[in-house]
C-alpha cells in the first residue's frame, strides 16, 4: 500500500507537481473567464446605462434652453416683463462693447506697432508693410524689469538686434521699438522688391538674381525687353543704409566687349538713375510698359 | 569598373540613394533630362538600375563637379546621417554694414583653401534664400583629394554661425575655420560646445527660432484651457490628493520649457572635475585633494522633450537643475564643470 502510495506520490512529485500546477492554472483561468464574462457584459451594460443618463441629461438641458429662448422671444415681442428685457439688452450692450474693444485691439496690428500685456511685461508685435502691402509680422516679448530685457523674439538673426537693444533698450524703449521697426520695415521692403523681381519679372532676367539674407546686395543681369532685341545689362545694387528701401549705390554695366553706342550709353545711365529713385519692381514694370510701344531707335 | 573619380563618386552616391527617393533626388540634381530618365526602368533591381544610370551619366559626360553636386544633394536629403558641429564667428567692434556677396564669398573661400592645399575639391550648392552648402574633399600637397570622406559646411549669409559635419576634420579644421572667417569678413571663429545630428534643431537653437509662440490679441486659444492631464470626464468623486503639487509642477515645467516643441538633440554630456563632497567624515575619498574626473552623458531620441517630461512624470523634482534646462538658451550640450 505504502509502496503504491509512494510510487504514486513519487509519480506526482515529479511529473505530478508540474501537472498539478498546470491543472491549478487552467482552473484559475477558467474561473477568471467565468468572472469576466458577466463582468464584461456588466461593463457594457453599465456603459450603456451611463450613456442613457447622459443623453437624457442633454435632452433635458436642450429642452430647458429651448423653453428659455421661446420665453425670451415672447417677452421681447409682447413687452410683458420689462425688467428682464432691460437686463438682457444691457447684457447685450456690454457684450457688443467688449467685442468692439477686442476688435479694436486686434486691428491695432495694422498700425505697425501693437502689443499685449503679458504676465512678465509686454509682447510687442511689429507689423511690416511696403507700398500698402502687408508683409510679415515680428514679435519681441519684453520682460519689464528694472533693466528691461528681451525674453524671446522672432526677429531674424541677421537684423542687428543686439546692437539696437544695447543702444536703446535700457534707456528709451520707445526709441528701441521705433528703430527696430525701421530696420524691419526696410528689410521687409527690400525683400518684397527682390521677391517681386524674381517672381513677376523672371522673363527680364538673364540669370538668377543674387541676393543675401538682408537683401542689401542685389546683383543680376537683365534685358529691358525680354524678347532679346536689346542687350543685357548687369546691375549691382547696394543698400548701405539698412533703414532704407532704395539703394545707396547703383552700378549698371554693359556685358559685352564692343563699345556702347550713344543711345545704349544713354539708356544705361537712365537705368542707373531709375534704380536709384524707384523701387526695383516698379523699374521693371516701367520696362514692361515701355516694351509695349514699338521703339524704332533701338533697332541698331 | 570605373577608375575615374567622377564616375566612381557618382556611382557610389547613386548606390547610397534609397529606391524610394531615387526619382526625387535625380530630378533635383537635374543632370539627366526628363527624356533620359524616362528611358530607365525604375522597377528593376537596384544594381542594374544603378548600372543604367551610370551609363547615362557617362553619356552626358558627368564631371567631378556634377558628381560632387549629387553628393551634396544626397547629404541634404540625409543630413541626419552626419553629426554637425557649430562654429561661431565674430567681427571686430564698429564694423561696416555687411554687404555680403555670395559669389565673392564662394570664390574667396575656394581661393583660400586652394592656396593652402593644392589638392582640394570645393563644391557649392545654394539652398533656401540665403544659405549655401559647401562640400570639401581634402587632399595634401602630394595626394589627390579623398572624395569619399568629404566635409560639409552649411552657412547662412550675414549670420555669425556655420555648421560643419565632423568627419576626418581634425587636421584641416584650422584651415577651414580660416577660410570661413576670411571669406565671410569676420575676424574670429570659435567652436561652440554644441553638437547634434539634427541640423535643423541646431539652427533653431543658435538662431533662437525655437520659441515662436507669442501672446497677441488675435490668438483665440486661452492658455488656461490646457488640461492638466486630469481626465475631465472622470468621476467627480475621485480627487487627486496632490493636485496642488501636480499643478505646481506643470506650471514650473511650462515656465521653463514653454509650450513650443523642443529642438531635437540626442545627448548632453557633462565632464565633471570636482572634488568629492561627502557628508560622512572620513572615508577614502573625503580627503582626496585632486578633483575626481567623471563623465555623465544623457542620451535620448529627443533629449529636451524627455527632460521636459521628467518632472510631470514624477521622476524628478521641479524645477530641474539649471544645468539641464539651460541647454537651448546657452546653445550648449557639452559642459565642463569645475569647482569654483
Amino acid at each position: 500500500m505504502e509502496l503504491a502510495n509512494t510510487l504514486s506520490q513519487d509519480g506526482e512529485s515529479r511529473g505530478g507537481v508540474l501537472a498539478h500546477l498546470e491543472r491549478l492554472e487552467t482552473q484559475v483561468s477558467r474561473c477568471r473567464k467565468k468572472l469576466e464574462e458577466p463582468q464584461s457584459t456588466q461593463a457594457v451594460e453599465s456603459a450603456l446605462g451611463t450613456r442613457i443618463h447622459e443623453l437624457r441629461r442633454l435632452r433635458d438641458k436642450l429642452r430647458a434652453e429651448v423653453k428659455q429662448h421661446q420665453a425670451r422671444v415672447k417677452a421681447s415681442t409682447t413687452n410683458v416683463e420689462p425688467d428682464q428685457t432691460l437686463e438682457i439688452t444691457e447684457q447685450e450692450i456690454l457684450k457688443r462693447k467688449r467685442e468692439n474693444v477686442k476688435a479694436i485691439l486686434q486691428a491695432y496690428r495694422f498700425t505697425g506697432i501693437s502689443g499685449k500685456l503679458t504676465s512678465r511685461g509686454v509682447c510687442v508685435c511689429i507689423g511690416t508693410a511696403f507700398e500698402g502691402n502687408l508683409l510679415d509680422s515680428y514679435f519681441v516679448d519684453l520682460v519689464m524689469q528694472k533693466p528691461p530685457q528681451i525674453h524671446h523674439h522672432s526677429i531674424p538673426v541677421f537684423i542687428p538686434l543686439e546692437e539696437i537693444s544695447a543702444k536703446y533698450l535700457q534707456t528709451n524703449i520707445q526709441h528701441f521699438l521705433f528703430t527696430l521697426c525701421e530696420y524691419l520695415n526696410a528689410y521687409s521692403g527690400r525683400k518684397y522688391q527682390a521677391d517681386r523681381l524674381q517672381s513677376d519679372f523672371a522673363a527680364f532676367l538673364a540669370g538668377p538674381l543674387q541676393r543675401n539674407s538682408l537683401c542689401n546686395l542685389l546683383s543680376f543681369t537683365y534685358k529691358a525687353e525680354p524678347e532679346g532685341q536689346s542687350f543685357p545689362f548687369c546691375a549691382r545694387l547696394l543698400y548701405r543704409d539698412l533703414t532704407t528701401t532704395l539703394p545707396t549705390d547703383v552700378t549698371v554695366t554693359y556685358q559685352g566687349t564692343d563699345a556702347l553706342s550713344t543711345t545704349r550709353e544713354e539708356q544705361r545711365a537712365a537705368h542707373e538713375n531709375l534704380f536709384f529713385t524707384k523701387p526695383l519692381h516698379q523699374v521693371f514694370t516701367s520696362f514692361a510698359s515701355k516694351g509695349d510701344k514699338l521703339d524704332m531707335s533701338l533697332v541698331s | 569598373m570605373r577608375r575615374e573619380p567622377a564616375g566612381d563618386v557618382g556611382r557610389r552616391t547613386i548606390l547610397k540613394i534609397p529606391m524610394t527617393e531615387m526619382m526625387t533626388i535625380l530630378k533635383t540634381w537635374n543632370f539627366l533630362s526628363e527624356n533620359q530618365l524616362q528611358t530607365i526602368n525604375f522597377r528593376q533591381r537596384k544594381d542594374s538600375l544603378v548600372q543604367d544610370l551610370v551609363l547615362l551619366c557617362e553619356e552626358n559626360r558627368a564631371s567631378l563637379k556634377d558628381a560632387a553636386l549629387l553628393d551634396i544633394i544626397y547629404t541634404q536629403f540625409h543630413r541626419h546621417q552626419k553629426v554637425w558641429d557649430v562654429f561661431q564667428m565674430s567681427k571686430g567692434p564698429g564694423e561696416d554694414i555687411d554687404l555680403f556677396d555670395m559669389e565673392q564669398f564662394k570664390s574667396s573661400f575656394k581661393k583660400i583653401l586652394k592656396r593652402a592645399l593644392k589638392n582640394v575639391t570645393v563644391s557649392f550648392r545654394d539652398a533656401e534664400e540665403n544659405a549655401v552648402w559647401i562640400r570639401i574633399a581634402w587632399g595634401t600637397q602630394y595626394r589627390k583629394p579623398n572624395q569619399y570622406k568629404p566635409s560639409y559646411v552649411v552657412y547662412y549669409s550675414q549670420t555669425p554661425y556655420a555648421f560643419t559635419s565632423s568627419s576626418q576634420l581634425k587636421s584641416n579644421l584650422p584651415l577651414l575655420g580660416q577660410a570661413l572667417t576670411i571669406a565671410s569678413k569676420h575676424h574670429q571663429i570659435v567652436k561652440m560646445d554644441l553638437r547634434s545630428r539634427y541640423l535643423d534643431s541646431l539652427k533653431a537653437i543658435v538662431f533662437k527660432q525655437y520659441n515662436q509662440t507669442f501672446e497677441t490679441h488675435n490668438s483665440t486659444t486661452p492658455l488656461q484651457e490646457r488640461s492638466l492631464g486630469l481626465d475631465i470626464n472622470m468621476d467627480s468623486r475621485i480627487i487627486h490628493e496632490n493636485k496642488i503639487e501636480k499643478e505646481r509642477v506643470q506650471r514650473v515645467t511650462q515656465e521653463i520649457f514653454g509650450d513650443y516643441p523642443q529642438p531635437r538633440l540626442e545627448f548632453a554630456q557633462y565632464k565633471l572635475e570636482t572634488k568629492f563632497k561627502s557628508d560622512l567624515n572620513g572615508g577614502i575619498l573625503a580627503e582626496r585633494e585632486e578633483p575626481l574626473r567623471c563623465l555623465v552623458k544623457f542620451s535620448s531620441p529627443h533629449l529636451l522633450e524627455a527632460l521636459k517630461s521628467l518632472a510631470p512624470a514624477g521622476i524628478a523634482d521641479a524645477p530641474l537643475s539649471p544645468l539641464l534646462t539651460c541647454i537651448p538658451n546657452k546653445g550648449m550640450n557639452y559642459f565642463k564643470i569645475r569647482d569654483k
